[in-house]
């Protein structure tokens, strides 16, 4: 998405950039260190996602918007006070 | 290929001692004007220096017009940080239909300065 | 694949060894009119192709139809024994849920042949033809088999699964008791397991997924309303009593049609539709 060009953005575009909104809203409602850490999380992963994903894989785009909506909710809840990430190589597993 | 799994870490123990810091008291706020109307020139001035405080951003090339993705070389990703960091700098919560408009440092001095919330 | 479980079984048969002499005869007594038709190597093979839906969201691409040929004398006679005999023989990366194989628990849920059943409850068709395996229609897929189940989760919690007073029961402590005939209002409720194959088998509820609560959730709504021990049945009819929430059922009756439980939630909206107060 984005890059220097300024297009304007499609209805899933919208979503993904709420999604991100959302999880940095979220993030502000953590102790400070699990806020840095959420949104370092968080930054990766879409800023991964933005440069590895087909833009027109739109099957796949939904599978991550569902995902990440479902994780957020979760996030949401108080009794949730941070996350985590495992890098896990399955080239080293298979 | 490599696969990242977020995993969600729970409170293990409900007693929590002191209460959480309020999101906004986590900030440290340059101005603090709660009662008074801002001025124009005051929110020029904050939303310039928040966008300067950007770590992808070139100080020397922000002005009021500057455009976020145009001139700045920014993303649809960095403009939600930036619109996020206005919106903890004025004490304001955005809709999502409004952040999305604002794409420029003008957009975001006009909309924060017609903002009966900003403070 | 097929080519190399084919040479295990004829080299099974060709060995001298007592024991595979044994299964031979058993198979001879058991099916001496199959043994007519084919010939004698095949009788332990009955090859039979699997069509099964595969997706997998760490490697994006698009869905597909995958083959697998298993010997059905060498599996269980269930459609989920097929499945678990095909991840461990030929492809463990194959996904779906399972857990009871005895159809209390709802969670091989699948589509096969066009039909929504539970896979453990499914005898495999006849290995004349192909059968096909895919999720459950109209729900998002989250690996292969297995679907993304919060919507329909959410809906039967919206309908508040629980007992609700006003009262106290008489004696504090003690359990609120019934008769039998009020607990035989219950049954053809009480048996759910909450397998979405209603639901999901249902057209309205394939348009109108969100809002419209389906079979299953409306079937447990009727289950707290005909409780005679529930204190809340106005209120539960009330929450209920909405265009799309009841009314988009149009008797279409998939749903008595899919239960592997032999259950018929399209009878149970005909009651809350009944019992809702005339305008």
């Amino acid at each position: 998405m984005g890059g220097t060009k300024v297009q304007r953005l499609s209805g899933m575009q919208k979503q993904v950039l709420s999604l991100y909104r959302g999880f940095l809203r979220v993030a502000r409602s953590k102790s400070e260190e699990e806020r840095r850490n959420i949104e370092s999380v968080v930054n990766q992963e879409f800023r991964r996602n933005s440069k590895e994903v087909d833009r027109k894989n739109f099957q796949y785009i939904e599978y991550l918007l569902r995902r990440g909506n479902k994780q957020l909710d979760q996030l949401r809840n108080p009794g949730t006070i941070g996350l985590s990430s495992l890098q896990i190589d399955f080239l080293k597993i298979n | 290929m490599a696969l990242r799994a977020a995993i969600l870490r729970h409170v293990r123990v409900p007693l929590q001692a002191s209460p959480k810091l309020q999101p906004w008291n986590g900030s440290i706020r340059s101005m603090s004007s709660h009662d008074d109307h801002l001025t124009k020139e005051e929110v020029v001035d904050r939303v310039l220096s928040v966008v300067k405080d950007f770590p992808k951003v070139d100080p020397s090339k922000v002005t009021p017009e500057v455009h976020f993705q145009k001139d700045l070389g920014l993303d649809s990703l960095d403009n939600v940080e930036i619109v996020m960091a206005l919106e903890e700098e004025f004490k304001l919560e955005i809709p999502d239909k409004e952040a999305d408009k604002i794409d420029s440092c003008h957009l975001a001095i006009e909309y924060i300065s017609n903002h009966p919330m900003a403070g | 694949m097929a080519s190399t479980i084919l040479k295990r079984a004829i080299t099974n048969i060709s060995s001298t060894s007592s024991t595979s002499r044994l299964i031979l005869l058993r198979a001879h007594a058991s099916e001496a009119q199959a043994q007519q038709v084919t010939p004698k190597a095949t009788s332990t093979t009955t090859l039979k192709k699997f069509q099964i839906y595969r997706w997998n969201p760490d490697t994006p691409s698009k869905p597909e139809l995958k083959e697998y040929e298993i010997n059905l004398k060498e599996c269980g006679p269930m459609v989920l024994d097929a499945l678990i005999k095909i991840k461990n023989d030929i492809d463990p990366s194959l996904t779906f849920r399972r857990s009871c194989r005895e159809g209390i628990c709802g969670s091989c849920a699948m589509n096969i042949d066009g039909c929504n059943g539970l896979a453990c409850l499914t005898k495999i068709p006849s290995e004349n033809s192909n059968t096909t395996i895919t999720p459950l229609p109209h729900m998002f897929v989250v690996k292969d088999l297995v679907v993304d189940m919060t919507n329909f989760y959410n809906q039967y919690k919206s309908i508040e699964p629980w007992l609700k007073r006003k009262n106290p029961p008489e004696e504090k402590g003690k359990e609120i008791l019934q008769s039998k005939k009020d607990r035989a209002k219950l049954d053809g409720m009480y048996e759910c397991i909450l397998c979405a194959c209603c639901s999901t088998s249902c057209p309205s509820y394939w348009w109108n997924p969100e809002s419209y609560l389906g079979p299953a959730a409306l079937l447990h709504a009727n289950r707290w309303i005909s409780d005679s021990r529930d204190e809340f049945t106005k209120e539960r009819l009330e929450a209920i009593n909405d265009e799309f929430k009841l009314y988009r059922c149009h008797t279409i009756l998939n749903c008595a049609r899919a239960c592997p439980k032999g259950l018929n939630p399209g009878k149970q909206i005909a009651h809350i539709k009944s019992s809702q107060p005339k305008a």
